[in-house]
């Protein structure tokens, strides 16, 4: 008896596996596009143009994704609190938003090997009179809701226990808040600072030294249990690199030293 | 198809978290009811002085009260202000959004409820002996407030729901600042937010069955 | 007074998000009075007690901030229910049920406002239902909710603010965009407000003009 409800159990799972739908990657195959979620007030990674068009490294890595899967790239706006509900809501396919693959948030998606790693740097209003990132200790000091450098910088807060921060829902209002002076200093990726600082749409503000982080290790998600179309993606991140694409695009959104992806001593 | 995995007990983990939120959702909103009530019948008084210029500085307040939306009166509190060099705390933004929003609302409300005050208790009043302030503060206030309770209990309603609008200015502490803040890093979203509109529904019960009974141990006669 | 940088360009983008503000109240408001009205008569013909669930149903979605409602409704449909749904339609669905939730209250207190004698008479008359509703009701109703469906339509338009949180690039979403590439919070928040200025103050002055006219006979 046993022994014929396992093989019916068998059988029926083998059926089903066999009429199961097709998986998320057939369906944007089918589609014809692929949507990906973006951060688009994160320069140089994500942001607009002068006609407002969305443009960026992560634009652009969007944009080959699409390429090597044969489909058109629909590029969806994501403040950075939005981006994983975006994803579980079915509002977009994969994140490509400069993710770091943090285990909290690895509970809830699945995430590629990194195909972006960045340092962590202090911004501050230079009226503020903070040099490093121990003087920020007893300020006002913020970071976008939710992010990598917004959990670590309200734990160093806290542990100071002078002071406040204050979670913005987008990287834009940070800096906004900041050259205001509501902000006395944030801490953001170093990439952002810099071209927030270079574009001299903020007045007095400067990057004022490195934050104390850990290398942020970004990703690409999906739904976690696609494993097909993260098989896909970890594969396409290798490429990007072994093709020298990934230095080429480093070179037009960034510039200088190209962060190495890979962790010594350990396998992924 | 239904093969969502709900996780109630991690997001019922962070309840005492968000109650504590709840409390500061009604601080903003009783803080900003009290001041919005003052400031709505200083507008009125305005609107009421025969000085034109000060009758168009209260229609102008009201008009933009009315005809933008809350949102935009809050960003706009924190971030529009800063412009000019003036900083508000998160808390102190969303206040003034808020009590400013109430104040223009509140303020239109009186306008109706003075039209159904007869305009010869003022002159009985006045040939009385009262002046033109004491005629109001005795013989007009009292009423008006009674008339605009109603819309005042609704008032109320939308101040707590507009608390929710604060984490756009950076805003963490109140109900949903604390939801969105816990989902930022949790992602349950569904799980967390239905606990907190449960919240939010059992705080407006408490208040409108609260000013029910309010409203019948002050006005009866 | 105001040196900017913002060019023909972003005027059509601010356009545009004024245009999916409209779009989006046009057909929530739409949907929410047919429903509204629907939601109202029922109440009334089914008396307090048997309408109870469908007040009690409407009358959560004026409890909860909108956002949440929105944010909910998102969620559900994509995660829980895994349904391909638009920003948009999601949008227009929450938004027209709580049109609906306020609008069914507007028409109650309509048709609540219409004396019961008048409606005995229609029907002594020998008028049925439907006849007393169409030509007793509805008229002498309409008086008296009109002003506040006004003030319902234009609170949807300013609440449509809210529907960024699903992705829908509205008016003030597309300010915030420009804010981020122009740096000029204080310029373009006033031109946003400008902007719902525009859109709400006909249908406020309309709604003004009503409440004058009908309120003196």
């Amino acid at each position: 008896m046993k022994t014929f409800t396992l093989t019916a159990a068998l059988l029926t799972a083998t059926t089903l596996a066999g009429t199961a739908q097709a998986d998320k990657l057939d369906d944007i195959i089918s589609s014809g596009t692929l949507r990906c979620a973006v951060v688009l007030d994160f320069p140089p990674m994500g942001m607009r143009d002068d006609s407002n068009t969305p443009i960026g490294f992560d634009v652009d890595y969007c944009n080959d994704l699409a390429a090597a899967l044969g489909v058109e790239a629909e590029i969806v706006e994501t403040p950075f609190p939005e981006r994983i509900p975006a994803l579980m809501s079915g509002r977009v396919d994969v994140g490509v938003a400069s993710t770091s693959d943090t285990l909290e948030r690895a509970k809830t998606v699945g995430f590629s090997v990194p195909y972006f790693a960045f340092e962590m740097a202090v911004t501050s209003n230079d009226e503020a009179g903070i040099t490093s990132f121990e003087d920020m200790k007893g300020h006002t000091v913020g970071a976008v809701a939710g992010t990598y450098e917004a959990i670590a910088l309200q734990a160093q807060v806290e542990a100071w226990g002078e002071g406040s921060f204050r979670p913005y829902q987008t990287q834009a209002d940070v800096f906004l808040a900041l050259s205001q002076g509501q902000l006395d200093a944030t801490v953001s990726t170093s990439t952002v600072a810099q071209a927030n600082v270079q574009s001299g749409n903020f007045d007095g503000i400067s990057v004022v030294g490195k934050a104390p982080f850990d290398t942020d290790y970004v990703a690409l998600f999906a739904k976690r249990d696609e494993y097909g179309l993260l098989n896909y993606l970890n594969l396409f991140v290798n490429q990007q690199v072994r093709t020298g694409r990934y230095a080429e695009l480093y070179e037009t959104w960034v510039g200088g030293e190209l962060p190495d992806l890979t962790v010594g001593g350990v396998y992924r | 198809m239904f093969d969502y995995t709900f996780q109630w007990k991690q997001a019922m983990a962070k309840l005492p978290q968000m109650l504590d939120g709840a409390v500061v959702t009604m601080e903003v909103a009783v803080l900003s009811m009290v001041i919005g009530i003052l400031l709505a019948v200083v507008l009125t008084l305005l609107r009421l002085s025969g000085s034109r210029p000060l009758a168009a500085i209260a229609t102008t307040w009201v008009e933009i009260a009315r005809n933008t939306p809350a949102l935009f009166q809050i960003y706009m509190a924190h971030f529009g202000v800063a412009s000019f060099g003036i900083h508000f705390s998160p808390f102190v933004s969303l206040l003034i959004g808020i009590t400013f929003n109430n104040a223009g609302y509140l303020a239109e409300n009186f306008r109706g409820a003075l039209k159904a005050i007869p305009e010869t208790q003022t002159r009985a009043g006045r040939s009385l002996g009262m002046s033109q302030l004491q005629a109001f503060r005795y013989i007009i206030l009292p009423q008006m407030l009674r008339i605009a309770f109603l819309p005042m209990t609704n008032q109320m309603v939308w101040a707590i729901l507009m608390t929710s609008l604060g984490v756009t200015v950076g805003m963490n502490t109140d109900l949903y600042g604390v939801t969105q803040d816990l989902n930022a890093l949790t992602f349950r979203t569904f799980e967390l937010f239905a606990i907190a509109a449960v919240i939010f529904y059992v705080i407006t019960k408490i208040i409108t069955l609260g000013a029910r009974l309010l409203a019948a141990r002050l006005f009866r006669y | 007074m105001f040196d900017t940088a913002l060019t023909a360009n972003d005027l059509i983008f601010l356009a545009k998000g004024a245009g999916m503000t409209i779009l989006v109240t046009i057909i929530s408001v739409a949907i929410g009075t047919v429903l509204g009205i629907l939601f109202g008569v029922v109440r009334v013909q089914l008396g307090a007690a048997l309408a109870a669930p469908l007040t009690f149903v409407l009358d959560i979605f004026r409890s909860i901030p909108l956002l949440i409602q929105l944010v909910l409704a998102n969620a559900f449909a994509g995660m829980v229910l895994k349904l391909q749904m638009s920003g948009l339609t999601v949008a227009c669905m929450v938004l027209s049920l709580y049109t609906a939730a306020y609008c069914a209250e507007i028409v109650r207190g309509g048709i609540d406002a219409v004396p019961a004698t008048t409606r005995r008479a229609a029907r002594s008359l020998g008028m049925s239902w439907g006849q007393d509703m169409r030509y007793i009701v509805m008229p002498l109703a309409t008086r008296v909710a009109l002003p506040s469906w006004i003030g319902l339509a234009l609170g949807v338009m300013k609440d449509s603010a809210l529907v960024y949180v699903v992705q829908v690039t509205e008016l003030l979403k597309s300010t915030q965009i420009l804010i981020t590439r122009l740096q000029e919070p204080m310029f373009l928040l006033l031109l946003c407000g400008a902007f719902y200025f525009i859109i709400s103050l006909p249908l406020a002055r309309f709604g003004g003009y009503l409440e004058k006219r009908w309120s003196n006979d």
